[in-house]
């Protein structure tokens, strides 16, 4: 049953509001930020019903849509909204919390975009930095569609537009040590 | 000559070198001197926001660390995606004292973080602290002829309390930067929209609709090309063109160039070094534009010549 949050606390509203360090009550629905936004039409629910959402209370409806993991953090919705609320702030919130309660949305596209970040964060603690050839190329042999951008391979290549080739960095020590320091932190924190 | 501290980003030395190489050549006309962070790493760029929390703040953090160390006053980022975490980070580190004082263990051995080091993208830094008198007194080949789309994207001028500069719907810096070198800037409504960013490799139709869509806009603003100050907007807008044009049966034809190519050339350095072969949609055609005559538009005239009838009726 959908409770109005009158009678119950709503205490997902609570978690967004302290994470986001906005607050999601002084949404009035006025549709700005669906208007604004370069992705809403991908969404499963446009930010401003999001919001609502948030309201209401339907936790587990907002951490299975994949509205959070298409946010792209433009910024152009907060940029817009009369009532100044951070709408990246609370979809990265509402992300941050998904994970830490180890909600997986089983949508495709959710999946890979999960899975880019992974490898992203993957080579960064192996190597201090980011190559793309290696991020493409990793990406693809993950979602198992080798194929994927093959045909842009030859003239990129050629062209030298993507360096075969990789520098390792010094930082990748340090880099290491950061990311289990960081962890710690993290659970330490909760 | 003025010190820059400066952080290239992970592109620089990848898909964007002819960014990177460009712009130290610019900063030498310029008189100045840019001392890159030694053993900087990855700022994270999207994906260290999208999964995580401490990671998100301590990657950054690493640098502005480092940067510090060199004791410039000012640091600047080509990458935009870089600037927006960096930045970002900063503004929130130094609000937060006592999570800044927190993520700092996680890198306490490159030193303690202060927050003294001020962050500019490398288009701020140029329009705000070289300023265009000085890069118009530089210019040995003027532009004039070439039409210009200035496409910013979303992270250069957004968020606004974060980056502090320039509009963030309809910014003008660029442009006027394009003006100083000889350029017309043309009227390009779809300068801040995003182009699909980090979803290059994991969501690659949207990438494709939205910079279609930014291609089409600037492609009806008759540019002849588009000149972007980020390295994912270059890739979206130039590798994924022919794409585009295959899958909406359009052709564009548009070469999306760095600033700072555009500044070199302006500024008498030779062609070879713009390192024009990496782009995948060719540049020659646009630069033969460089020396024309711009026609006045329609429009214009047709105003003028109602302006002078009027008058000939007083």
């Amino acid at each position: 049953m959908i409770t109005l949050g009158l009678l119950e606390k709503n205490t997902f509203l609570e978690a967004v509001n302290k994470k986001s360090g906005t607050n999601v009550l002084e949404c009035y629905q006025c549709g700005k930020c669906v208007s604004t936004c370069p992705v809403s039409g991908y969404m499963d629910f446009p930010p401003r019903e999001i919001m609502q959402m948030i309201k209401l209370g339907l936790k587990e409806e907002c951490y299975m849509a994949n509205s959070m993991w298409f946010c792209l953090t433009c910024s152009a919705c907060s940029g817009r909204c009369p009532r100044e609320i951070d709408v990246p702030a609370v979809m990265e919130a509402i992300r941050h919390l998904a994970i830490e309660e180890n909600y997986r949305s089983e949508n495709k596209k959710v999946k890979d975009i999960r899975k880019f970040h992974d490898i992203f964060l993957d080579m960064i603690k192996r190597y201090g930095r980011n190559y793309e050839l290696r991020m493409m190329a990793e990406f693809n042999i993950r979602t198992r569609n080798l194929f994927k951008d093959m045909h842009l391979a030859p003239k990129a290549l050629l062209k030298g537009k993507i360096p075969i080739g990789h520098e390792s960095t010094k930082s990748a020590k340090a880099i290491q040590k950061m990311y289990k320091l960081a962890e710690k932190l993290e659970k330490d924190m909760k | 000559m003025n010190k820059l501290t400066y952080f290239p980003g992970c592109s620089a030395h990848g898909t964007s070198e002819e960014f990177d190489h460009t712009l130290k050549l610019v900063m030498q006309t310029l008189d100045v001197q840019m001392e890159e962070i030694p053993d900087w790493n990855c700022c994270g760029a999207t994906s260290a926001h999208v999964m995580t929390e401490n990671l998100a703040l301590a990657l950054p953090m690493r640098n502005l660390v480092l940067a510090e160390r060199l004791e410039n006053k000012t640091m600047g980022i080509a990458c935009a995606s870089c600037y927006s975490r960096m930045k970002g980070t900063k503004k929130h580190l130094d609000e937060n004292p006592e999570l800044a004082r927190r993520i700092n263990t996680t890198v306490i051995d490159e030193g303690e973080y202060k927050g003294t080091i001020d962050i500019k993208s490398m288009l701020q830094y140029c329009y705000e602290e070289i300023g265009l008198e000085t890069i118009k007194s530089k210019v040995t080949k003027s532009l004039s002829g070439l039409k210009v789309a200035c496409y910013y994207g979303c992270l250069l001028t957004r968020p606004k309390d974060i980056t502090l500069f320039d509009s963030p719907e309809y910014p003008m810096s660029m442009d006027l930067l394009m003006e100083a070198l000889g350029a017309k800037a043309m009227e390009f409504d779809f300068k801040t929209e995003c182009c699909g960013a980090s979803f290059s490799i994991s969501n690659t139709e949207v990438v494709e609709s939205l910079s279609g869509k930014i291609l089409e806009v600037a492609k009806e603003s008759g540019a002849h090309l588009i000149v972007v100050a980020c390295p994912l907007c270059q890739s979206n807008l130039d590798m994924r063109q022919p794409d585009i044009e295959k899958h909406t049966g359009r052709k564009f034809d548009l070469p999306v160039m760095y600033f700072t190519q555009l500044m070199a050339l302006a500024f008498g350095y030779p062609e070879k070094e713009l390192k024009l072969p990496k782009h995948i949609v060719s540049v020659e055609a646009a630069l033969k534009h460089i020396g024309e005559a711009i026609p006045e538009p329609e429009k214009v005239k047709k105003i003028k010549k109602a302006v002078e009838a009027e008058s000939e009726v007083e």
